[in-house]
């Protein structure tokens, strides 16, 4: 466990049917942080079990509510009763590198910025299939004219908030749109954010198992109607 | 002719339902009358169409069953708007639900 400052830092690891996957991103991740926090999203598997043997804190959805619901019950519980300084969301699906987790910290901790955002794009060697790619850029453009915010990976997981970015961010879409919604408040607080070069690993398992590109249409969809209900 | 048969037969159903809504006190007398002079409408537009047609001139449209049917759009129109509001409401409740539960067993170690 690695401590900065004496700052808590808690990663925050929204969980679906990962069973097999989640243990290997609970290991690596506390290798960076002092608690990890798994949002089981009621899973039908064994994802539960596997996280609290892997040691992490599990808390568990009765109902399956999405992964911006998971992030925002993770958000609530560091920010309540592991009292964290700073907050990490961190994938399940072991497709994020936790060793980057001490790169993103940094901007923090000094000051910087209140939230710092991984980029798949800054990353030169990035190995991203074509299609994947196509769906991407698409959302970059899409959140640029919806919340005027000019980031270049709209839509990656890979994040660290400092305290006040986690408390001012109250993520209210449940599904796949709360990665635009967290763009939007970032703008609307005038939080301090800075994008970081990450590694996001495709493996086939993970292409089958993540957002599926169809899956585009349901977030443009969410955003849109977040705007006018 | 049929079809204004039906609407009468509809609309004396309706007051037939809402009357025993009424006396098992389902309802208020408040919406009781305004659920009576609403069917009492309908059977009165059922019975002489032609008296639409001087309000839809009245407004500016052709003809009283368009009238009818303009209206009735903009009603359903903002009726579902209200829903999907009332639905995006309940929504965000459960995620909260769900949320404290989660918080609450897993501070007193039932997770």
């Amino acid at each position: 466990m690695a401590r900065y400052n004496s700052n808590m830092i808690v990663a925050i690891i929204p969980a679906y049917n990962e069973q097999g996957r989640v243990r290997v991103a609970i290991k690596d991740a506390a290798r960076f942080v002092d608690r990890v926090v798994v949002v089981d999203d009621h899973s039908t598997d064994n994802t539960l079990s596997e996280a609290k043997d892997a040691g992490a804190i599990v808390l568990h959805h009765v109902i399956n509510r999405g992964q911006g619901a998971a992030l925002q019950t993770g958000t609530d519980y560091a920010l309540n009763i592991l009292d964290a300084e700073i907050i990490i969301h961190f994938d399940a699906d072991g497709q994020m590198d936790a060793e980057e987790i001490p790169m993103l910290i940094e901007p923090i901790l000094n000051d910087e910025s209140d939230i710092v955002l991984g980029s798949r794009f800054l990353n030169k060697k990035a190995n991203i299939p074509l299609f994947r790619w196509l769906i991407l850029k698409g959302g970059i453009i899409f959140t640029r004219l919806v919340s005027g915010i000019k980031v270049t990976d709209t839509h990656n997981g890979f994040r660290v908030l400092s305290r006040k970015a986690a408390s001012e961010i109250k993520i209210t879409l449940d599904r796949m749109a709360h990665a635009s919604e967290i763009l939007d408040l970032i703008k609307e607080r005038e939080l301090r954010y800075v994008e970081k070069a990450v590694t996001i690993k495709y493996s086939e398992e993970t292409l089958l198992k993540g957002q599926s590109s169809i899956g585009a249409i349901a977030i443009v969809k969410d955003v849109i109607k977040s705007k006018f209900l | 002719m049929i079809f204004q048969i039906a609407l009468i037969a509809f609309s004396l159903f309706g007051i037939l339902h809402v009357s025993r809504q009424y006396r098992s006190q389902k309802v208020s007398v408040y919406w009781f009358l305004i659920w009576f002079v609403f069917w009492l409408i309908v059977i009165a537009v059922a019975l002489f169409p032609e008296a639409t047609d001087i309000i839809a001139d009245y407004v500016g449209v052709e003809k009283g069953a368009d009238l009818i049917a303009y209206i009735a759009i903009v009603v359903l129109s903002y009726s579902m708007y209200r829903v999907l509001v009332r639905l995006e409401r309940m929504r965000q409740e459960m995620t909260d639900l769900t949320r404290k539960i989660a918080i609450e067993k897993e501070k007193n170690n039932e997770t």
